[in-house]
């Protein structure tokens, strides 16, 4: 449920990004971890290490969120998901999947202004990395070139919500008629017979 | 059709009380009253009320059918037009409807006449389904009707199937508003048949519903909601803010958008238009028909949308002029003519008749010492005797 709404929202950002996207690619950097990116020569350990740092943070606000962790299982894998720092309106518990990966930019193409992002893996396509905004990354790890929509820095994804927008003209009506302090009910029964 | 005097059931206040039936009495007097019974016979059931309720069902829907094709219609209804599309769908894609009630003027001799149809937040559910089966049950057991008494009332397995005939597969929100005691509980009896018919149900005040930058409708959990039962009239619904998330989203909402073309009063007006002389139905006309104006007396006047009887006046055989006030009447009034309540040992008494998924389910018979039925009327049981 949760995950259509999330898709939706990915294509709408994605299709307002195409005219960008196929203009241009980058080249970045996928990694599964920090181990793997110290691995390899194109970027320093220092950078792989802050890269690391700033994709995990982002985690939090970038992530699909699930009020549910058996909907965010449905999605992401059993014992793939964690709990998110956020709280629901209500004060319920908020789920996430884990970050399985991260996408950081190459200072050699000029990816310096890039914001490190975390990357993900959803059951219905697990051989590839996916953003937060759920867009396709690669399936393979080291140094890539994506479209530039995807390093764009994806979406908050806790979702804000607005209460009270319904009932106004039952507040109105229920101050006007009220005459014992307590209105009992707006489903009519009077009848006028006569 | 008669009213019997009749022994209570002694403990009957503790076991509304148990059952949860808290509004058993209003202001300090009985609102459910069971020292009578209406007793009615079967062919008074089955064709003064049951078939009309049918037929007067179908001549509704063709209302409908016109009204969702001709822009004048919704106008003399005062729908907004932002809506129009949206109810025209709910039309076409035969969005189904749970439930509704007919109130009918009816002495047990003359055809019944249709007062009005409460056909988008009727209440008094719970007392006709479910409280007043009780009685009939008790009351045999404890010889204060004779065994052979029946019930006009087959209100909750029609509730719980109309509930399976949804096809709801997600979860099932249901909303009244706060503080309004008899609203929620005829909401509570309501989820209770959405269990029953294996649904998952979830409760929210309407002030509690929320609306996300999509413009999605969330529940306090911030889950989607994608099915509402709202016991909140849509002409109050259409000009709330959170509307657009009503609207502008695949959101299944009970009863219909349609049902706002039967809850107005208009629709007596235009069921004359289409079926005059009907034997079950009353002269009526919108206020700018010329024909309304050769109404002198003996008529009532009704705003196009009013709950709880405010703002009618009614002008009697004799001249006289009885009104309440209220905050209603802007969008237009019809004029309807005046079929007084039979009285039965000086009780004026108003036949309601269920409906659900349009079949006719269930009676509710309520009475008051004055000519006009009001939300403090009595709640009398009845039976069918032969």
């Amino acid at each position: 449920m949760k995950r259509t709404r999330i898709l939706k929202l990915s294509i709408m950002s994605a299709s307002a990004l195409t005219l960008i996207a196929c203009e241009r690619s980058q080249e970045v950097g996928v990694f599964e971890s920090l181990e793997q990116c110290s691995n390899q020569s194109v970027f320093s350990k220092e950078e792989c290490s802050k890269s690391e740092r700033l994709a995990r943070s982002e985690h939090i606000r970038v992530s699909p969120k699930y009020s549910s962790v058996t909907d965010c299982e449905r999605d992401f894998g059993v014992d793939k998901c964690e709990m998110a720092p956020q709280r629901t309106t209500a004060g319920g518990s908020v789920f996430m999947p884990m970050m399985m990966g991260y996408m950081m930019g190459s200072m050699l193409s000029g990816g310096r202004g890039m914001m490190p992002q975390p990357l993900y893996r959803s059951m219905d396509d697990v051989r590839n990395f996916r953003t937060g905004d759920n867009q396709k990354v690669s399936s393979k790890t080291g140094i890539t070139r994506v479209s530039k929509g995807l390093t764009r820095t994806p979406s908050t994804k806790t979702r804000t919500i607005r209460r009270g927008g319904f009932g106004a003209a039952a507040r109105s009506v229920g101050a006007r008629f009220s005459t014992a302090g307590k209105f009992r009910r707006f489903g009519g029964f009077r009848s006028f017979g006569g | 059709m008669r009213r019997q005097i009749i022994k209570e059931r002694e403990d009957w206040k503790s076991q509304a009380e148990a059952l949860g039936f808290n509004f058993h009495s209003m202001y300090g007097a009985a609102y459910w009253f069971e020292a009578a019974c209406y007793q009615f016979t079967l062919r008074q059931i089955e064709d003064d009320i049951e078939d009309p309720c049918n037929e007067l069902e179908q001549m509704c829907f063709e209302i409908v059918d016109q009204a969702i094709k001709k822009e004048e219609m919704l106008i003399k209804l005062s729908i907004p037009e932002s809506f129009w599309d949206y109810i025209r769908n709910s039309w076409m894609q035969k969005e189904k409807n749970l439930y509704g009630r007919f109130d009918f003027s009816y002495n047990g001799k003359s055809p019944a006449k249709l007062l009005e149809y409460n056909a988008d937040t009727p209440t008094a559910l719970y007392e006709s389904a479910v409280f007043q089966w009780i009685w009939l049950e008790q009351a045999i057991e404890a010889n204060i009707i004779p065994s052979g008494c029946d019930q006009f009332n087959s209100l909750h397995e029609r509730l719980v199937e109309a509930f399976k005939n949804f096809g709801i597969n997600s979860k099932l929100h249901l909303t009244s508003c706060k503080g309004f005691e008899e609203d929620e509980a005829t909401v509570r009896y309501l989820e209770e048949c959405a269990i029953q018919a294996g649904i998952e149900t979830n409760f929210i005040y309407l002030e509690d519903i929320g609306q996300d930058d999509a413009g999605a409708l969330v529940d306090l959990d911030d889950e989607d909601i994608s099915t509402l039962f709202k016991l909140y009239p849509w002409e109050w619904l259409v000009k709330d803010e959170f509307s657009t998330g009503v609207r502008n989203t695949e959101i299944q909402v009970i009863e219909p958008a349609w049902k706002m073309i039967l809850s107005n009063k208009g629709l007596l007006a235009l069921l004359w238009d289409n079926f005059e002389n009907h034997p079950n139905l009353l002269p009526a006309f919108f206020t700018q028909d010329p024909r309304a104006a050769d109404f002198t007396k003996g008529y009532v006047k009704k705003p196009l949308f009013s709950r709880e009887g405010a703002n009618v006046e009614i002008f009697s055989c004799d001249g006289l002029r009885d009104a309440v006030g209220g905050p209603y009447g802007e969008e237009g009034y019809i004029i309807q003519a005046l079929e007084p309540l039979p009285v039965f040992q000086s009780n004026h008494t108003v036949v309601g008749a269920w409906m659900v998924a349009s079949q006719a389910s269930g009676l509710c018979l309520r009475e008051d010492d004055t000519p006009i039925t009001k939300d403090t009327s009595r709640f009398v049981p009845h039976v069918i005797l032969d």
